[in-house]
């Protein structure tokens, strides 16, 4: 009894995917990596800006303090630069004074900083050089730092907000000494008001990401089946008996692309999965009570990406299926399917460039197109044509690759033979199998 | 494995028509722009039902072109073959559902175990439910994989992939077995457990198309010996007729001497 295409199709791709979950590489890429790669990372992240904060808050730094005249330095100046900032600044943290020998000008502000500041107790990570009062040509206080080192920019960042602390201290006191209100200088204030939702602050974020990411994820799902079920099935001698299923040799290759899509699908799925988890979780703990909550992740944005992520896994399966069986061996897979993965992954990169959206000529260009319609879903765009070709495009490349993985999958040169470039034109006059 | 024919194996439905017909099979192969190899020049071959017949012949005689062509792997360049009075270039696939097919490469899927192996092949042979369930255990009994047939291919002897893979070959009961040098690789034991399924098919009424290098093999099982040479088939028939038509005693002098006739003419 003969059983019709569509379950010889399913038959074989079952078949596939039950040997492809019994592989330690397919289900490392496919299932582990993209359950655990974002949870991995951001743990690493976490970790690593808790490890430099906390090295940052304990590191001591000292700042010179130099002055035109020091009789004239404003008294409590160096408390003020010394003591700590409000509770949970991140640039708080220990900073000492070592106050210049003498009077100095600028310019010897300057050199003494770049000296290292002799007479101070460790070398000077920040100078601060305060003019004469009333000085012709006084433009203020100043303060030199070294832009290359970390400790002079943390030098940097802790004594700017302190010094318009203690200036703003010193204004209000004159201020009030004059019997005027604290704000009678200005003459109106500026508040800034953010109306974007939570939920579209996190959209806007990963719409950054994420296009990236899945076309990364589908490819990686789809790379080792792909070279497994072709030049794994030709190195395992396994390639004569599939050629002898009692089944249409349409199906046999069918089935194989379904069961790398699926495998990519899945990887995809599990990506988004744990990508929608844990960057949820993390926004909510790094938010505190003000940030984005776990509720408020893009959620149905994920959801609205994924049929043009399905129709993407079936272009890349095809793709990545058609070229691996030109080779013999698991080896000659990886190294001819490396450079076509990059092939995919380079015009995903288009999805950072800041400004360019996705229009109808773009929704025609191959990864492009579904990079760009990634980015404009997470960013809640409603672009109705320019998803509907975006989608039509996707299935016709997807199907006209699999045309191709199947003619190449026929041909007895690809079956018994290794495809280099050169004997392309053979390939092409090579004879079919028989059906 | 049981040297006699298991009563549960599938018996093929006898053919009137001869087993194998081939009519002028050519085949070249075409490597790169002007490289070409007619590895069969014309061969002409008849097997009847019931019979067992050696393919003989030296590395590159075409004994593999020849039976990978009635077995649908590679198609001619010319000419006709027919399996059980079916057409393998005009329908393949009812060609392979008569066939059972064993080569030194035919591997199994080392990821499935046994039965998995069985099981998948019955459902693409359109068997299902307790058909299908049932001439898995039978196959595995018949072939006594009972201990092994749960474990993955992978991990099993040669002894015991070589009783999977025949249990295969014939579990839809086909009316032709072809074997490409079904001993090569193997030790002892296994070559002795393909013999005796090859003489046990023999008594089903099965027609076996076997190429073989191994001369005592050829000697041992066939019924009729078909000499291949450069693609062309320089004779044909019993073991008694090719010594008469020789002069020669011993197979192997049968066969250097067609050999040599071959090369010289």
């Amino acid at each position: 009894m003969r059983i019709p295409l569509w379950r010889a199709t399913l038959l074989v791709a079952m078949k596939e995917l039950r040997t492809g979950s019994r592989d330690r590489q397919t289900v490392v890429y496919a299932v582990v990596l993209p359950l655990c790669l974002y949870p991995l990372v951001l743990w690493c992240l976490l970790q690593g800006s808790l490890f430099v904060q906390g090295r940052a808050e304990r590191t001591e730094v000292q700042v010179g303090l130099a002055a035109e005249a020091p009789d004239e330095l404003p008294p409590g100046l160096v408390l003020a630069l010394m003591g700590p900032r409000a509770a949970g600044d991140e640039t708080d943290g220990p900073l000492s004074v070592a106050a210049a020998p003498g009077g100095m000008t600028a310019d010897e502000a300057r050199a003494w900083f770049e000296r290292g500041g002799r007479n101070a107790p460790a070398g000077l990570d920040a100078v601060l050089w305060i003019p004469a009062r009333g000085a012709p040509g006084a433009a203020g206080a100043r303060m030199f730092f070294d832009a290359t080192s970390e400790r002079s920019k943390l030098a940097r960042d802790r004594l700017t907000p302190r010094l318009a602390a203690f200036a703003r201290e010193l204004r209000l006191g004159e201020l009030e000494g004059r019997g005027l209100a604290p704000d009678a200088l200005v003459p109106f204030g500026i508040e800034v008001a953010d109306v974007a939702a939570p939920r579209d602050l996190l959209g806007t974020a990963l719409s950054l990401v994420l296009p990236m990411l899945l076309v990364m994820m589908s490819v990686m799902g789809a790379f080792f089946p792909a070279v497994d079920l072709t030049a794994g099935e030709k190195e395992r001698h396994s390639a004569e008996t599939t050629l002898l299923l009692p089944v249409p040799r349409l199906a046999v290759h069918q089935g194989k692309i379904l069961a790398v899509c699926l495998s990519a699908m899945i990887a995809t799925t599990l990506n988004l999965l744990a990508l929608g988890l844990s960057i949820g979780h993390l926004l909510e703990i790094i938010g505190g009570d003000a940030g984005p909550k776990l509720h408020e992740f893009p959620f149905l944005s994920l959801v609205a990406v994924s049929p043009l992520a399905v129709l993407f896994a079936f272009f890349v399966s095809a793709v990545l299926t058609g070229v691996a069986s030109l080779t013999r061996s698991f080896k000659e897979g990886q190294a001819l399917l490396g450079p076509v993965q990059m092939g995919f992954l380079i015009p995903a990169l288009t999805g950072l460039i800041p400004g360019l959206r996705l229009t109808l000529p773009l929704a025609c260009v191959p990864v492009v197109n579904v990079v760009l319609a990634f980015r404009a879903i997470l960013q809640g765009e409603h672009l109705p044509a320019e998803y509907a070709v975006c989608a039509l495009s996707l299935l016709l490349y997807g199907l006209l690759a699999t045309r191709l993985a199947v003619f190449v999958l026929s041909r007895e040169n690809a079956q018994f033979e290794r495809i280099s470039l050169r004997k392309l034109p053979s390939l092409l006059r090579s004879p079919s199998h028989a059906k | 494995m049981q040297s006699d024919p298991p009563a549960s194996l599938p018996e093929p439905t006898p053919t009137p028509v001869p087993a194998i017909r081939a009519r002028g099979l050519t085949k070249v192969y075409t490597r790169g722009r002007a490289e070409t190899v007619r590895a069969l020049r014309g061969l002409d071959l008849e097997c009847r039902p019931g019979e067992i017949y050696g393919l003989l012949g030296p590395n590159g005689a075409g004994k593999t072109t020849t039976l990978r062509i009635l077995s649908t792997i590679l198609r001619p360049t010319a000419g006709t073959a027919e399996v059980a009075g079916v057409d393998v270039g005009a329908d393949p696939l009812e060609a392979r559902r008569r066939i059972g097919f064993l080569s030194g490469t035919t591997g199994l899927y080392p990821r499935l175990t046994g039965r998995e192996t069985l099981t998948y092949f019955g459902r693409l042979n359109g068997f299902s439910g307790g058909e299908l369930e049932a001439r898995v255990e039978a196959m595995i009994a018949a072939f006594d994989m009972a201990a092994f047939a749960d474990r993955r291919c992978g991990a099993l002897s040669t002894g015991q992939r070589q009783r999977v893979s025949i249990a295969r070959a014939v579990l839809h009961g086909p009316e032709v077995l072809i074997l490409d040098e079904p001993t090569t690789g193997l030790d002892i034991l296994a070559a002795g457990t393909m013999i005796d399924f090859v003489e046990s098919r023999r008594e089903a009424g099965t027609c076996v198309l076997f190429s073989t290098h191994v001369l005592s093999e050829a000697e041992r099982l066939c019924d009729r010996i078909g000499v291949l040479f450069d693609g062309r088939l320089l004779a044909s028939g019993t073991y008694d007729e090719l010594a008469r038509a020789t002069g020669e005693r011993w197979l192997e002098d049968i066969f250097r001497t067609l050999v040599r006739t071959g090369t010289d003419g």
